[in-house]
């Protein structure tokens, strides 16, 4: 009964698991802040649309495994920062206003400046600029 | 089975992003991309600390921990994440103080920027301290009472764990399969600390899952986690012949834990409840006869407030002041054969400050006012004729330094 029990357990974190994966990849179906792009000639377009009605949009870079977040701040500029932490290259959590690391427990502010450490370097920013109704970050 | 099938079908869908497929992208920018990867990362942290202890008025001070952390990035998908720990400056032979050990090896698989698996040596999500131990991430020289002694930090077993987050709301999820406890192993007055493995030689006939939700919303944290797992690693017979519950969940152990932190402006506060169960204690008694609980229970309450808020932010200079409450009781109900011990219902007031010159170096300093319940006789054997009486109160004074990088 004990190996049925835990088969049975492991199976459903399984099945809850995969949806999860499955939730957070498919994510055409929902209203997103998720903007998936690709990259060319090292560049990825971001139409200025988005942005409308939220300051916020988190680019996701096909085959690439962190996050841009690119903020819309006063004066009609833009900042994309890349959601890897600065201490050990973790993936980002993006609380709303800033980010968290879950791997040593750095936070970042919006601007991407640290604010609690043990990273010591704020994120790397990305070169933005606009090109008729999109934002073009340069990754070079 | 058909939901096995499903599962081990997505799941391997999912596994087949590692290879590096083609695609239409310019490879090139992969490339640049992913030379802003440093290949090899070294960090850690360490504290030491005086401490006085105004009963026993005896004073040490000791290099507590020193640990380094090693991380390598294979490629995009693949690294490696190691920290190894050194306790009380030198391990000599014989001696009861000082410990090398390692606090995580562990390969890291990435699926994403949102979901990512990890394998070996880790730190399951449980509470607060145990992902998030650094000295400079927490008030006072030494970790609360209720994560150290109901929650084992740092507890870190074999196994795998999956770690992923929501796209559109800001929900963090994971999920893990460890090594069990080793309930024989466990000890009076420490709750179920000493039946970690900590990587070395686990028994793997018994088993346990854990997972946790975790919600990070502007200012607010909160968190739910839980673990259920066996503590008997014997085989069947041996357990047989004690009378215990073998098996991958066998003599569980059950864990549940709740927390919510909210930091804005300078101010912070925390709080965080959590309990354990042990239904078969009355089992584990009989045959190991250490006073095993049925129930602990455990938490705390913490205010802090950074008074250089208002100063020039480029400063990185913080000077905070806490105060902390916590209270645990590591046996709140025990089987028949059990004796209850009312030292271990413990509530502890902590208050004092943390300095920060720079952002990663923290001088701390702080008491703790202690209070427990009184002695039970029945658990003095011999006692000695010249011992000072128990004193249910306590005063200690802790003054040290941090740092991490």
């Amino acid at each position: 009964m004990e190996r049925r029990a835990f088969i049975k357990t492991s199976c459903s974190l399984c099945v809850a698991l995969s949806a999860g994966l499955a939730i957070s990849t498919f994510s055409s179906c929902a209203p997103s802040l998720i903007f998936n792009a690709i990259i060319s000639e090292n560049k990825i377009a971001v139409p200025l649309s988005l942005f409308a009605k939220s300051e916020l949009k988190i680019v996701r870079v096909k085959n690439y495994d962190y996050d841009i977040a690119v903020r819309k701040e006063p004066g009609e500029k833009f900042l994309a920062l890349l959601m890897r932490c600065t201490h050990a290259d973790n993936q980002l959590t993006n609380t709303g206003n800033g980010f968290s690391c879950s791997l040593h427990g750095s936070v970042f502010e919006k601007d991407g400046t640290v604010k609690k450490g043990p990273a010591e370097k704020p994120l790397k920013k990305f070169f933005t600029e606009k090109i008729a109704d999109q934002l073009i970050i340069h990754l070079s | 089975m058909k939901k096995l099938f499903i599962a081990f079908i997505l799941v391997c869908s999912a596994c087949s992003s590692f290879a590096q497929s083609s695609t239409n992208s310019d490879d090139s920018s992969q490339k640049n991309l992913s030379k802003i990867l440093s290949k090899t990362s070294i960090g850690g942290y360490g504290n030491a600390l005086y401490q006085r202890d105004f009963n026993s008025k005896k004073s040490t001070i000791n290099l507590e921990r020193f640990v380094l952390f090693v991380g390598h990035n294979f490629n995009n998908k693949i690294s490696l994440i190691t920290e190894i720990e050194i306790e009380d400056a030198k391990v000599a032979g014989g001696e009861a103080e000082g410990e090398i050990a390692i606090e995580q090896a562990y390969l890291k698989f990435n699926f994403n920027p949102n979901n990512y698996l990890v394998a070996g040596l880790y730190l399951p999500r449980i509470g607060i301290l145990n992902e998030n131990h650094l000295p400079t991430n927490f008030y006072g020289n030494e970790r609360n009472r209720v994560e150290t002694f109901i929650l084992p930090t740092t507890w870190r077993e074999l196994g795998i764990g999956f770690y992923g987050a929501l796209n559109n709301f800001p929900l963090s999820y994971s999920a893990g399969i460890v090594n069990g406890l080793n309930s024989a192993a466990f000890e009076h007055g420490s709750g179920i600390r000493e039946g970690r493995f900590e990587g070395r030689d686990a028994t793997a006939n018994n088993l346990a899952v854990t997972g946790s939700l975790q919600l990070n919303k502007n200012n607010f944290k909160a968190q739910v986690s839980g673990y259920y797992g066996g503590s008997v690693g014997l085989a069947p017979n041996q357990a047989d012949s004690l009378k215990l519950t073998s098996g991958i969940l066998g003599t569980p152990v059950i864990i549940g834990e709740a927390d919510v932190q909210y930091a804005a402006k300078g101010f912070s506060a925390t709080i965080l409840a959590t309990t354990i169960s042990i239904p078969d204690a009355s089992d584990i008694n009989r045959a190991y006869a250490n006073n095993t609980p049925e129930n602990e229970f455990g938490g705390y309450a913490e205010v802090a407030y950074n008074i250089f808020q208002s100063m020039n932010k480029k400063w990185q200079q913080e000077l905070s002041l806490f105060v902390r409450y916590e209270m645990l009781n590591m046996n709140s109900s025990i089987p028949s054969n059990g004796i209850i011990d009312e030292t271990l219902n413990q509530q502890h007031l902590v208050a004092g400050l943390n300095y920060f010159p720079i952002r990663n170096v923290v001088v701390k300093a702080d008491v703790r006012l202690m209070h427990t319940g009184e002695e039970n006789p029945d658990l003095i054997i011999n006692p000695n004729p010249a011992a000072p009486p128990y004193q249910q109160q306590n005063t200690i004074l802790n003054v040290g330094i941090g740092f991490s990088f």
